[in-house]
């Protein structure tokens, strides 16, 4: 499957940039050359060879900025899967086995939190509650998981059948087990790309954010970095540039990577 | 006897400028002013609403003070010069003044302005509601009276000194009577349509778009305003108001991001006005307050270390650009008769008695980290030096330097960004924070916008009263003095002797004075550089 | 179509519309910080505040406050502004024409060249035009929509000159009748294509993916053999069953489409409901931002809506009982 994956133009691509972003954000303290906070530098300066890529107003490297950007990114990228992953396969699991008027409630619910809009809602929250990144992962943990719990309510629903047929034969194997042993295991590869998708979208959204100023300011964000380049748009290019290509490559390349591993799934059923 | 106040105006103004003031513009150069034409000026926000004698909402002031006048206007110098009133007489000390009202002036509608508009606008609108000039002319103003349609007089308990420079249209517009009386003054539709005495006339209001005015032809300086048509254009976005200034959609900035000057300066094209008078308050220090009620907080040298591990010149140079100074004393340099130069208890920027300080205060580094207490008063041992900075989202940039500045001595900063819709509530009433920053506008006399920052009364729960929480009754005394003191000298005496305390007991760090910066199409002249900016203004093609 | 269908998928709008209320009005309700704040400017007094908190009903407790609001939501009523003293629903109102007008071009100029974009790539599936056109378009899809909007204010306005900065009309001479659909049409044009540009990788991304599999069908191959010119091959035969994963996502475009719109209002001058919603955010004025996150969720429940029923006309396998 890990050769099929990389094979495809998309998913080699997907599976190099998504790479370099688990490297550089694991990494970052080895990685940035200057402390992301520190205003020894000059003041907007143009990339150089102290400054690989500028300084911003402050005289803080960029470079350094935009590594521990991307260990933020990674951060709350994770924290929010971890999240989707837990809430939406234990609603899924739940609403697949249970069925009935369980089933239909759970999947209310399921919709309703599916249309929320994800973005307005961080907005709000962010608005009123105060940035922070606690904020964002909770606001994003909690509305991402509906895609989620639909796959694994399908994969539950697609294996029940198959179990009851098979518990007929197997005496004795609790159901519960078995319902874990042989559905998780499914749903993970799908889960897995779909989290590859929900990931490049939250830092979309935290990006967003960061531009209209509801990033946290106590630590080093794509977003933050984004905003703060905006009045110096035409004085500074490369503050604006820069974080932005960074956003970019990453979600490309989760976004290539999550669409090459649908398809390697999908292309084995 | 006559009051006067000096000032001096912040900063020489940059090449290219001209200072209209709020006294009838002169043309300057040897061509007579372009008459007609429409001037596009770029705001910042949408008001929300244009009556400027209900608040001190610094956008409501800037996109409306062109509609208005006040009855004592203010030169360059910040001088009291005639505006709706032509002439007055302070009589009694100080407890009483006569205002003559300008023959002639009519309201945008024909109505004719009377004395019976003033007493109006001061009893049903600015004392209830003008927080400045309800905590100030309020507080000792006695009664209004109008013998006769062209007479006002304020009568006050004890004789009042700066009256003659809170009259202007800042301070106390005045508003038509004969639209408000009878209504609920914060309701009435002409809230959104004002109607005023002003250069400029109401046109037409669309909400977070534009608002467009046409010339007052019976505007009481005959020949102005040379200008046909003025929009206000609402550009939440610095970066898009500067484009919009290069693409020609826009004639006139109120400010530009301090990166962009120097850009700006290079292209050619464009006028400076360099101003540190502004609609919404005027001679703004940056300034640091201290939760005194917090332990942390309550030694005075600790206070002073952080003071001396900030480096102002720092600030001016990478957060305004230069747009600014260094603050030297607790009243701004603006306000040329109170300002205490050289005085020698101000915080200077010293890091290694700053980290000398710290240690002695009870501070203790380990291994270059974060200092911890150890046998500092009130403060369990190993308590991280480490407390929260909450700032207007607008003020990061400060937060950011402060943070990085103070870890130098180890100190730990949390930025804690707040909108002015929570800063109020959270700073002010619930009191919860550690240090804040905060401009505070002096305007152009300490009664204004500096006693409410150390007064005990002045405490809570208002926004942007007393924020440190300062308790001073030697303080409290001298401000009384200082009110009802009518003599410059005297005056100025009092407040060099209250800002030596005020370093001493050092409630607060005065960082930095700013500057704004208006910029315009150098096709344009004439500009004053606040609410009236564009009484005298003229463009050419 | 069933009408037990259509009037059961009706019926599901309300449970959905009930919970984002409640969830917007409580979240709002329960931050810190005292909205009243947002109207006395730098500094009022304590008796003001009270008066305008009984003005604007805060004393009452939450689940009264949340009562009239619902009750009033159903008949229209959003609200009063706290900051402008007006009806919220005429506030909202005023601005979403701008706003409809951005979103709509963008959703018809997405999906006209998405589907085109799409079908280029399908038929030349994995050889260079596919690959570079798919890239390009996932690339745009990636890039975060500010710094997209800032690059065509740079390139597009200020150095080239031909498109204005910002703003939906000409601050010195609006003009009238044809003159000024002109003038706002050339306002829109780099909102839009910022705003499109970014859900054109999506629609051509399911449009390839429908057409490829469809392609490859047995009825197709058939054509083919018959020799149907390769044109009427894919548009006759192909596309129109490709098409339907296009339509099904519509809901979730329009959602995606309207929170893009936000940050391209701001970035524009665009004076629509996303840049009421950030003023509104600023100043703390819930009833508004309550008001604007309500309209958007029903919209996007209502666009979930129509393409649930338009799938199941399209599409005649999709009936459920």
């Amino acid at each position: 499957m890990l050769v099929r994956l990389l094979a495809s133009p998309g998913g080699g691509l997907g599976a190099a940039l998504t790479l370099v972003l688990l490297v550089v954000g694991l990494a970052a303290p080895l990685l940035a050359p200057y402390d992301p906070f520190a205003v020894d530098g000059p003041a907007l300066s143009r990339p150089t060879g102290a400054h690989p890529l500028g300084t911003d107003a402050l005289g803080r490297d960029l470079l350094s900025g935009i590594i521990w950007g991307a260990r933020t990114s990674l951060l709350v990228a994770g924290c929010v899967a971890v999240l989707v992953s837990i809430v939406g396969a234990t609603v899924g699991l739940l609403s697949g086995y249970a069925g009935g008027w369980a089933d239909d409630v759970l999947m209310r619910l399921t919709e309703a939190f599916q249309v929320l809009p994800r973005f307005f809602l961080a907005l709000v929250v962010i608005a009123f509650f105060g940035p922070g990144l606690d904020r964002l992962i909770l606001v994003l943990g909690l509305t991402s998981w509906p895609l989620l719990a639909r796959v694994v309510r399908a994969e539950v629903l697609a294996l029940r059948t198959r179990e009851f047929v098979e518990a007929a034969r197997v005496h004795g194997a609790s159901r519960t087990r078995i319902l874990l042993r042989e559905i998780l295991p499914n749903a993970v590869p799908p889960a897995i790309a779909l989290l590859g998708l929900v990931v490049a979208q939250v830092i979309l959204i935290e990006a967003g954010l960061g531009f209209l100023g509801l990033g946290d300011p106590n630590v080093v964000s794509w977003g933050a970095l984004s905003s703060e380049a905006q009045q110096f748009l035409r004085v500074a290019w490369w503050l604006s540039l820069f974080p932005g290509v960074a956003i970019l490559l990453a979600v490309l390349g989760l976004n290539l990577l999550g669409d090459a591993l649908t398809d390697v799934v999908t292309g084995r059923r | 006897m006559t009051v006067v106040a000096v000032g001096v105006l912040a900063a020489g103004c940059n090449s290219g400028s001209d200072g209209g003031g709020d006294s009838a513009a002169e043309p300057t150069g040897t061509t007579a002013p372009t008459r007609g034409g429409t001037l596009v000026a770029a705001l910042d926000s949408d008001p929300g609403q244009l009556n400027p004698a209900i608040t001190t909402n610094g956008g409501v002031h800037t996109a409306s003070e062109i509609m208005f006048n006040g009855l004592v206007g203010l030169s360059p110098e910040q001088t009291p010069v005639p505006e709706l009133a032509d002439s007055w007489e302070v009589l009694e000390d100080g407890a009483l003044y006569r205002f003559d009202l300008r023959d002639g002036v009519t309201w945008h509608d024909g109505e004719p302005f009377t004395s019976a508009d003033v007493k109006f606008t001061f009893e049903e609108m600015l004392l209830p509601f003008h927080a400045r000039t309800k905590a100030s002319v309020g507080a000792a103003l006695e009664s209004i009276e109008t013998p006769d349609d062209d007479t006002v007089e304020f009568r006050f308990s004890e004789p009042y000194a700066p009256l003659l420079l809170q009259l202007d249209v800042t301070e106390a517009p005045i508003l038509p009577r004969h639209v408000y009386e009878g209504t609920d003054v914060q309701e009435n539709p002409a809230n959104s349509a004002p109607v005023g005495t002003g250069p400029f006339v109401f046109a037409s209001y669309t909400p977070d778009s534009e608002i467009r005015f046409t010339a007052n032809r019976s505007y009481f300086r005959d020949d102005l305003p040379h200008l046909d048509e003025l929009v206000m254009r609402i550009i939440p976005e610095g970066g898009n108001r500067v484009a919009a200034l290069e693409a020609g959609e826009v004639d006139w900035l109120f400010g530009a991001p301090g990166a962009e000057l120097a850009r700006l300066q290079e292209s050619g094209g464009y006028g400076f006005l360099e101003t540190s008078i502004n609609p919404g308050g005027s001679n703004c220090i940056m300034t640091v307050s201290f939760n005194l009620d917090r332990p942390m907080f309550q030694d005075v040298q600790l206070r002073r270390a952080l003071g001396q591990a900030l480096d102002g010149e720092q600030f001016v140079e990478r957060v305004l650009f230069g747009q600014g100074r260094v603050a030297e004393a607790p009243i701004s340099s603006g306000i040329g008769f109170a300002h205490a130069a050289d005085l020698d208890g101000m915080p200077q920027f010293d890091r290694a008695e700053a980290e000398r300080l710290l240690d002695e205060a009870g501070w203790v580094r380990s291994d270059g980290g974060t200092r911890t207490a150890q046998g500092v008063q009130g403060v369990p041992d190993d308590t991280p030096l480490a407390f929260g900075f909450t700032h207007f989202p607008t003020f990061g940039q400060y937060g950011q330097l402060l943070r990085a500045q103070l870890a130098e001595v180890g100190a730990e900063v949390e930025l804690v960004p707040l909108e002015p819709a929570a800063f109020g509530d959270t700073v002010f009433t619930s009191r919860d924070f550690d240090t804040n920053i905060i401009s505070y506008c002096n305007g152009v006399d300490p009664e204004i916008g500096v006693k409410r920052m150390y007064t005990t009364d002045n405490i809570g729960p208002v926004p942007f009263s007393n924020s440190s929480a300062y308790r001073s009754p030697d303080v409290d005394r001298l401000f009384d003095q200082a009110r009802t003191t009518v003599d410059d000298g005297e005056r100025a005496q009092i407040y060099r002797e209250l800002q030596e305390q005020l370093v001493e007991d050092l409630p607060y760090l005065w960082i930095v004075e700013t500057v704004g910066t208006r910029v315009y199409d150098s096709a344009c002249e004439g500009f004053g550089p606040a609410g009236h900016f564009a009484e005298g203004a003229h463009c050419s093609a | 179509m069933t009408r037990r269908y259509v009037l059961r998928r009706l019926l599901q709008v309300l449970p959905t519309a009930t919970v984002i209320l409640l969830v917007g009005f409580l979240l709002i309700h329960l931050a810190p910080g005292d909205p009243v704040l947002a109207l006395a400017g730098q500094s009022g007094d304590a008796e003001y505040y009270a008066f305008m908190r009984e003005k604007f009903g805060l004393d009452e407790p939450l689940t009264t406050q949340l009562a009239i609001y619902a009750g009033n939501a159903l008949r229209g009523d959003l609200g009063t502004s706290y900051v402008q003293g007006r009806p919220v629903f005429d506030i909202i109102a005023e601005r979403l024409p701008a706003t409809m007008l951005l979103t709509g071009t963008a959703l018809v100029l997405s999906t006209a060249v998405g589907i085109v974009v799409g079908i280029v790539a399908a038929t030349s599936a994995g050889r260079w035009p596919d690959v570079t056109v798919s890239t390009t378009a996932l690339a745009l899809y990636a890039a975060p929509v500010f710094l997209l909007g800032q690059l065509a204010i740079l390139l597009l306005a200020l150095r080239a000159g031909w498109f204005p900065v910002q703003g939906m009309r000409d601050a010195r001479d609006p003009g009238t009748g044809a003159s000024q659909l002109l003038d706002v049409g050339h306002h829109l044009v780099l909102p839009v294509l910022v705003l499109a540009s970014q859900e054109v990788a999506a629609v051509a991304r399911l449009c390839r993916v429908g057409l490829v599999d469809e392609l490859a069908r047995d009825h197709v191959r058939t054509a083919r053999a018959k020799g149907v010119p390769e044109r009427v091959v894919v548009t006759k035969h192909a596309l129109r069953r490709a098409l339907l994963p296009v339509v099904t996502v519509l809901g979730g475009r329009v959602g995606h489409l309207v929170s893009g719109a936000v940050i391209v209002e701001v970035v524009f001058g665009w004076p629509g409901i996303g840049r009421l919603l950030v003023t509104a955010m600023q100043t703390r004025d819930a009833p508004i931002v309550l008001g604007i996150f309500l309209l958007v969720a029903v919209t996007v429940v209502l666009a979930n809506l129509v393409t649930d029923l338009l799938y199941a006309w399209l599409d005649p396998r999709v009936r459920y009982s």
